[in-house]
This record gives structure tokens, C-alpha cells and sequence, in this order.
């Protein structure tokens, strides 16, 4: 056996395909796209003309190309003063296991192209919803390693707003498997057959866990950690460079992945499509078609930061804790409910 | 005289319900402008606001009207203009030479206030309608005598298009093409 055809079997492996290919090439690619996006939405919405000098007839794409080559190659500093291990590690750890949810997430019914063994795919949203909340742990950490009033302030924020929404997406997604009565993620795009998605029949649940998902990774209403304009970047004030970008692009790149197991949970998967035999219709299509989706959600996050301010942090959790938290609790009893009828 | 007392009603508290329509409000307003943007952008050098005849843009000399005064030199508040001593022929007497003061500009330090063409007696100088000219470097911003007296190559004019902009109720800013080239 050849050594190349070992590298193709080794990536050709499921999870370690989806966290490589989909995870880190596609949501560096989908990030770049959605903050184009954001930029050009806001500059729509706002009357001006957004990005373009650089690329007139691809309206500006380059610019941010050009952004991403700046921050590759731009020296990143260490201060002095930092906590120098963790100050490394926290950036690149919290990327990797923002990554890390789509090694248990199916992106097709066929069982050969599942990452995970059936018998343990009984359990993949919850493996999945486990490892999603452990990438704040390391913003917290690059916020106390940086030795920085804004960075630690700033980390004490995203401390306050993870306890407000782990909670919220974890009982809205509990919603979906309240409905349809797995934690198979398989199971639960099956009952979605023939638009009967879940958005449809339980809204309440996904505008939960869509809040809730804008809330953790820090987008526009909810910009608390990094606002600017009070604390300078929040947890990231001393990073510099490939660090910095890492740690900005590890919020969209969770932002994608939580879209992505949105998608499975109420937007029907890979649903329009019926996965068959063979890798293209089996495996490649049908990922395409989530991903495709989870675009659209991402998209729709990146639009609000045109229309919204940001809020303070006790306006974010009093809405948290005294608006969402019992609307997730509701889009349980709704699922609920709607299993016991057999709608579902 | 005694303060007033009265009682003010506090304002009234929001209710959820009022929160859920102003969000779907504001979401449907930034659809609404996302759908059907209204740009107020002047994309610079490609269209170029078409400024009106009596713009106060860059300053021109006249020299036949000069009568070297210097009150543009004295009244200029950031000292950019100053008066220069040059020989001319004399035409009194033949064949002689004499002294006559006439004045010079630095760029660099003008702003454009257009004092010294107000308080020029004899009109000697006028302004330009535009501004908007680059140098590469600053010792071209110093004008001697032949330079102040012509005017400026108008770049702008040649690479972008003319404009108006026009204020409206509804669109704000309304830009309307004009035809003649400055």
C-alpha cells in the first residue's frame, strides 16, 4: 500500500474528512464569505457602498482576501508581561475543539459514511451539544493569560454570558429530541420527511437556540465580550497577528459549526435529498446540501449586526434568563406535546 | 416664590409584547433597505461633484491688472501669499530697467478663504471652481510667478463624470449627472 494511498484513506475517513475538509477549509471559506457579507449587508442597509475598491466587479471580495494575508503575515507580539503558555494555547486549542463537534455529526443517512459507530450515533447530539460548550473555556483563559484590565474584564463577560446561554441552546435543542424522541441526529432528520421540519412545527425551540447561537459566539446584538468600544477587544486586546485571527475566526468557525447541527435539528438536513448508495450521492451531496443550509443560517446572523446596536450585558442577561430561558422550556413542552399527538 | 409641586407620572414599562413588534419592525425596515438600497455614496474619482462658478477653489493671478498693492499679502490670515520683487522693462523710459513687487503663493499653506480676492482693488485675481488637485511633492505647492498665473490641469474632470447633488425629502442625497465637463 502505497503512501498515498494511506494519506487518501486516513482523510478519507469520515470524522477526520468532516473536521479537515468541511470543518477547517470550508468554514475558513464560509467565514471569509459571511464577513463580506456582514460588511456589505451593513453598508446596504446603512446607504453606502461597503467594500469595493478592491475588486469592483466581485464588489469588494478581495478586501478581505487581503485582510486574511495581513493578519498571516503580520508579527505577532507577546507581550511581556502575559502568561506565555496558556496565551498560545487558548487560541489554538479553542479553534480546534470549535472544530471539534463535526467529528460526531452525520452528514448523510447512508450508515457506511457515518463518523461515528451506529450504536454510539444514538447519542450524537448530545456528544455533539458537549463538546460545543467547551470552546468559551479558552476565552476565558486568553483573557486572564493576556495580564490585561480589558482583556480580563472582558473574559469575566463572556463568563457571564456563557452561564446565560449554555442553558438556553442546550434545552432548545432538547426540544427537537423531546419532539421526535432520539438524540440520533439521524433519527431526528428522518422524522423531518416530507417538510415537516422542525422550524415549522416547533418555531419556538429554533428561535431559542438561533438566539442562543448568537449569543455564544458574540455577533451583533450581542457583541458583549469584544464590544470596541468599552473594552478594546475584550478578551483578545493583546493579540496580534495569526493569534488575533485565529481568535476571531474561531468565533465564526463556531458560528458555522452550531449552524450546521442547527441545520440537522430543524432545518430538515440534507432532507430535499434522499442519500443513496455510492460516495457522490451518498456522502458529498448531501453534505453539500447542509452545509448549503447552514450558510443560509450563518448569513442571517451576519445580516442583524446592519440593523441592531449592542446591548449591555445586563440587558442580555435579563432577556437571557427572564425571555429565552422559559421560551426554550415552552419549545420542550411544545415538542412534547406534538409527540404525544403524532405529528411528528 | 415657592417651587412647584406637581407629580410626574413615571413613564410607562415596556411590555413584551411591545419589544417582539419593534424587533420584527426593525428587521422588516433593514430587509426592506437591504432589498432596495437607497446609496447616497459619491464614488469619488469616477463622479465628481460639479461645483458652482463662484467656488472658492484655487487662486489665479492676473498680472497685467496688478498693481502691486500687496493688500493680498497682508490681509492672507495664513501667510501664504507673499509679495516677490521682479525687473521689467520700464515703460517710461526706454531701454531701462525697474523693480515692480507682484505676488506668489504656497499652496501648503493656503486655505482657500478667498480674502485676497476680495480685497484685491483691481480684480486681479480669481478663483477656479476646484480644489482637487494632487501633488507629489511639496516644493511643486510653492507657485513662482508663471505658474500662478495659469490655471491648474483638471484631472478629475477627465477620468470621472460630473455630478450634482441634490437634497431630496424621501431618498436624501439624490446625485443628478451633468453634461458639460468643467
Amino acid at each position: 500500500m502505497a503512501v498515498h494511498e494511506a494519506l487518501a484513506a486516513i482523510i478519507g475517513w469520515p470524522p477526520i474528512w468532516q473536521v479537515l475538509i468541511i470543518g477547517f477549509i470550508g468554514s475558513l471559506v464560509v467565514s471569509i464569505f459571511a464577513v463580506w457579507f456582514e460588511r456589505k449587508a451593513a453598508a446596504r442597509v446603512q446607504r453606502r457602498l461597503g467594500p469595493y475598491w478592491a475588486s469592483p466587479r466581485l464588489g469588494g471580495l478581495l478586501h478581505l482576501i487581503a485582510d486574511l494575508a495581513r493578519y498571516a503575515f503580520q508579527y505577532p507580539i507577546i507581550p511581556r508581561r502575559v502568561d506565555v503558555v496558556p496565551f498560545l494555547a487558548a487560541p489554538i486549542a479553542g479553534l480546534i475543539i470549535a472544530l471539534l463537534p463535526l467529528a460526531v455529526i452525520p452528514f448523510t443517512s447512508n450508515p457506511s459514511y457515518w463518523p461515528l459507530p451506529p450504536a454510539a450515533m444514538e447519542y450524537s447530539l448530545l456528544i455533539a451539544l458537549a463538546i460545543a460548550t467547551l470552546p468559551p473555556i479558552f476565552i476565558i483563559a486568553a483573557g486572564w493569560a493576556s495580564n490585561n484590565p480589558f482583556a480580563v474584564i472582558g473574559g469575566v463577560r463572556e463568563a457571564f454570558i456563557i452561564v446565560a446561554y449554555e442553558l438556553i441552546a442546550i434545552l432548545g435543542f432538547l426540544g427537537a429530541a423531546a419532539a421526535v424522541g432520539s438524540f440520533n441526529l439521524v433519527e431526528i432528520v428522518a422524522a423531518q420527511e416530507g417538510f415537516k421540519w422542525l422550524i415549522l412545527l416547533n418555531p419556538i425551540a429554533f428561535l431559542a437556540v438561533f438566539i442562543a447561537i448568537v449569543m455564544s459566539t458574540s455577533a451583533f446584538p450581542f457583541e458583549i465580550p469584544e464590544s470596541e468600544a468599552e473594552v478594546v477587544a475584550g478578551p483578545f486586546t493583546e493579540y496580534s497577528g495569526i493569534l488575533y485571527a485565529l481568535n476571531m475566526g474561531g468565533a465564526y468557525m463556531r458560528r458555522f459549526v452550531l449552524a450546521i447541527l442547527t441545520v440537522l435539528a430543524f432545518l430538515g438536513g440534507w432532507q430535499p435529498l434522499t442519500p443513496g448508495e455510492g460516495l457522490l450521492w451518498g456522502y458529498i451531496l448531501p453534505s453539500i446540501v447542509v452545509v448549503a443550509k447552514a450558510v443560509v443560517i450563518v448569513l442571517a446572523i451576519s445580516f442583524l449586526r446592519a440593523v441592531y446596536g449592542r446591548y449591555r450585558l445586563d440587558q442580555a442577561l435579563d432577556m437571557a434568563w427572564k425571555i429565552l430561558l422559559p421560551l426554550a422550556l415552552a419549545g420542550i413542552a411544545l415538542g412534547l406535546i406534538e409527540a404525544s399527538i403524532g405529528v411528528v | 416664590m415657592a417651587p412647584r409641586v406637581g407629580l410626574r407620572s413615571l413613564e410607562k414599562r415596556r411590555t413584551l409584547i411591545d419589544g417582539v413588534r419593534s424587533n420584527i419592525h426593525v428587521l422588516m425596515l433593514g430587509v426592506k433597505y437591504f432589498v432596495n438600497p437607497r446609496r447616497m455614496t459619491l464614488v469619488y474619482p469616477r463622479e465628481y461633484p460639479k461645483l458652482s462658478e463662484g467656488y472658492r477653489g484655487f487662486i489665479i493671478l492676473k498680472k497685467e491688472k496688478c498693481i502691486s498693492c500687496a493688500a493680498c499679502a497682508r490681509i492672507c490670515p495664513s501667510a501664504a501669499m507673499k509679495m516677490i520683487r521682479v525687473q521689467e522693462p520700464d515703460p517710461k523710459h526706454p531701454g531701462k530697467a525697474k523693480m515692480k513687487q507682484y505676488p506668489v503663493i504656497n499652496y501648503q499653506r493656503c486655505i482657500f478663504c478667498g480674502y485676497c480676492v476680495d480685497v484685491c482693488p483691481t480684480e486681479a485675481l480669481y478663483h477656479v471652481n476646484y480644489h482637487d488637485i494632487v501633488y507629489d511633492n511639496l516644493a511643486d505647492m510653492f507657485w513662482d510667478l508663471e505658474t500662478f498665473q495659469r490655471e491648474p490641469e483638471y484631472k478629475t474632470a477627465a477620468e470621472g463624470r460630473p455630478v450634482r447633488i441634490v437634497i431630496h425629502e424621501e431618498l436624501g442625497l439624490v446625485k443628478v449627472p451633468v453634461e458639460d465637463k468643467a
